[in-house]
């Protein structure tokens, strides 16, 4: 049976656009399964190179314009402060939305968000790419099924010199380290053990935004686990969990890859995922290396497309993007400054001074 | 209140500037990068931060209106220390800027200076290290600007800074964890250490004290320290002994390691899921797959023509210089015109870098993470 491919919009066309999501659109264009019909952004500049690779889309240069054009899907990639409100505007304009990470920056802006997708009786999807990872998705399997016994600790870091191609200033206005990598990773850490029921958090903003942060969290189950995120320097980008009978380590730069040390054994197993298609039977004939990064963000869309169909259900509905917003928000209430060791006293005193007149 | 632009604000020492000066009372401050990726550090305050690019005159002048003195910090290639000189002086010239601080080097008297050498001593363009060679071209150039332009012009030339993100820190500590650390002469060399907090009170020295346009100022720490100093405390930090660090090698060219097989296996080594492993690994299992490692692929003979010609690691000219260094510069024209006296001593200093190890991500033992 074919059908009719399903119509997308871009709402903003910056970096993650031109790097991710217009390969990942491109592939979908080529199987027939969409067609890339408008693109907007406030930068006219920022969509000629997008527009190289869908020349029949139409440009909008002024957003309600693309109400107009009412694509099936829009896919809501612009600057976080503006994600609230084009997305219930698209919503109220009867699309189904895609909407980067963060999906906004309060939990009241998100809770709107939800709360007009209901009422426009429309999907509401949030850009959590690592949901599509195999990796965290078999680690979702191993634990939600205890494989390797009760989880005791983990172990989340992650840092990077920051070099995201940003084309202004304004990408740094409320968008520090915790909310560019920290959602992913409260994320995955939520959906693998629901929400944490303490979070102590400190960060190194000095009126300004965090560079460097550290939360500590302790999650229903038990257990406790700390996350180290930074813009600053390369960490190990790790994810280490600790279980009775394993430790499973992640490398969150390959989304095909994990390892598992087993305890009490002289043996480590490094693997790389397949997929595979016949899961029932005995016989397991490996198939293709399971997805890589780029190919998250094809099979991300293809959720959407196939939700639209009513042939899936939403991977990461946007109910699931609070529940990471509810996570940032707190540790955002709670900030203490993080241990400087290189500050003089006074400076300490003062960046101290500072940040307890940061808003929270 | 003195209103400073920083230039070359997410360097190491531009950052460090920007961490004290916006932490002081009586300072505006001004950081300037060269593209909007490199707001990244100066991102943590709430500070009226700009972009220009420093070969670009007219937006330096943009980025400098209402500012009294401009800090030249920008670390570059030889392109960039010669090409910034003219645009920045003339920008500061046009936007009523009072005075240029330029960030020279102590090593346009060489990396090995001759006893007695102090600011009078005479530079030469014509030594080894072309590094050299740009700064005191850079110097006579600015000196040329000021001759025909109003802006007042100050240059400090530090020594080895070090401290939090410095790059002599990071290098030794990755070769340390690598496995291809390497000193010269046991490390007993002087090394003409500057902790990074004390060039940047001596640049609010120079940007306050009247009546030194057109000078120049050596600067260092206040003990005379040897380079076995500064990389003990971190070798220890990170589960070494400084004893065990093997001699290197003088390299003919500094391109003869990287062109090797051993070369060429370095970025496996270093590499971050290798690192990440190396880093949760105790330090005696260190030792045991650096062995290990060295035995596959270091040198036993007559093994072929694509092992390594060297079995010691290589250590470039320009360290080679400075390990065999046997003067401290003097800072005595700066204590005596700037009133400069470095107020973080060198043990201090040193306890400051190793706890910034820790919170960089590296495997710092407890006990000295703070």
């Amino acid at each position: 049976m074919t059908t009719n491919p399903l119509t997308v919009g871009l709402v903003g066309c910056g970096a993650v656009t031109k790097l991710y999501h217009t390969p990942a659109l491109q592939e979908l264009e080529r199987l027939g399964r969409l067609k890339v019909v408008a693109l907007f952004d406030a930068n006219l500049a920022n969509i000629s190179p997008i527009q190289q690779a869908f020349p029949k889309a139409v440009i909008v240069r002024e957003f309600d314009e693309l109400t107009r054009l009412a694509p099936d899907l829009a896919i809501v990639a612009s600057p976080p402060r503006y994600h609230a409100s084009q997305t219930i505007r698209l919503l109220e304009a009867g699309m189904t939305i895609l909407c980067e990470k963060p999906m906004a920056l309060s939990i009241a802006e998100g809770e709107a968000m939800v709360t007009a997708a209901s009422d426009a009786q429309r999907l509401l999807a949030v850009g959590l790419i690592r949901r599509f990872f195999p990796t965290t998705q078999v680690v979702h399997y191993l634990l939600s099924r205890n494989i390797f016994g009760n989880v005791s600790s983990f172990t989340f870091t992650e840092g990077r010199v920051f070099k995201w191609p940003i084309q202004s200033a304004s990408y740094f206005q409320d968008n520090g380290v915790l909310r560019d990598i920290g959602v992913h990773i409260l994320d995955l850490l939520i959906w693998w053990w629901g929400e944490p029921e303490e979070i102590v958090y400190e960060d190194d903003a000095i009126g300004g935004v965090d560079l460097n942060c550290r939360i500590r969290l302790k999650f229903p189950q038990g257990f406790r686990g700390e996350v180290q995120l930074s813009r600053e320097f390369h960490l190990p980008n790790t994810c280490v969990i600790r279980c009775d009978d394993a430790n499973i380590h992640l490398d969150v730069d390959e989304p095909n890859q994990f390892q598992i040390e087993f305890h009490d054994s002289r043996y480590y197993m490094a693997g790389q995922l397949h997929t595979t298609s016949n899961l029932n039977k005995s016989l397991i004939i490996p198939g293709p290396i399971a997805a890589d990064f780029h190919q998250c963000f094809v099979n991300q869309i293809k959720n959407v497309l196939s939700a639209i169909r009513g042939t899936e259900s939403l991977m990461v509905p946007g109910e699931a993007g609070l529940a990471s917003l509810r996570a940032i928000e707190s540790c955002y209430s709670q900030r203490a400054m993080l241990d400087m060791p290189w500050f003089s006293k006074l400076e300490i005193l003062r960046s101290q001074q500072i940040k307890d007149r940061q808003p929270r | 209140m003195t209103k400073f632009a920083v230039l070359g604000a997410n360097g190491f020492i531009g950052t460090r500037i920007t961490e004290m000066f916006a932490l002081s009372e009586g300072i505006e401050l001004r950081p300037i990068v060269r593209d909007y990726v490199s707001l990244v550090r100066a991102s943590r305050f709430d500070l009226d931060s700009r972009v220009a690019n420093a070969f670009d005159q007219q937006a330096l002048q943009i980025a400098f209106q209402g500012c009294d003195v401009v800090v030249h910090a920008v670390a570059g290639d030889i392109k960039t220390i010669l090409g910034t000189l003219s645009p920045v002086y003339q920008a500061a010239q046009e936007a009523g800027v009072k005075r240029l601080i330029y960030l020279s080097s102590g090593s346009v008297h060489g990396q090995t200076p001759q006893p007695g050498t102090d600011e009078r001593s005479d530079l030469s363009d014509q030594q080894v290290l072309p590094y050299n060679n740009a700064k005191v071209r850079a110097e006579r150039t600015l000196s040329k600007l000021r001759d025909r332009g109003g802006v007042e012009l100050v240059i400090l030339r530090p020594g080895i800074v070090f401290g939090p993100r410095s790059s002599w820190i990071i290098n030794f500590a990755d070769a340390l964890l690598a496995g291809h650390a390497s000193l010269l002469n046991r490390g007993e060399g002087i090394c003409n250490s500057l902790y990074v907090d004390n060039l940047v009170h001596a640049i609010y020295l120079a940007a306050a004290q009247p009546a030194i346009d057109r000078e120049a100022f050596l600067l260092g720490d206040q003990e005379c320290v040897t380079w076995a100093d500064i990389y003990r405390p971190i070798a220890k930090a990170l589960e070494y002994e400084l004893a065990d660090v093997p001699e290197g090698v003088v390299a003919e060219q500094d391109t003869k390691q990287a062109s090797s097989w051993f070369g060429r296996l370095e970025p496996v080594r270093v590499s971050k899921p290798i690192q990440s492993i190396l880093s949760i690994v105790p330090h005696r299992f260190r030792v045991a797959a650096r062995r290990a490692y060295e035995t596959i692929f270091e040198p036993s003979g007559d093994s072929g023509p694509i092992l390594p010609e060297h079995a010691q690691p290589v250590i470039s000219r320009e360290m080679a210089m400075l390990y065999s260094c046997r003067y401290k510069l003097p800072h005595s024209k700066a204590s005596r015109l700037l009133g400069y006296q470095p107020p973080v001593s060198f043990p201090e200093a040193v306890r400051r870098t190793v706890a910034w190890l820790a919170f960089a991500g590296y495997p710092v033992k407890a006990g000295l993470r703070r």
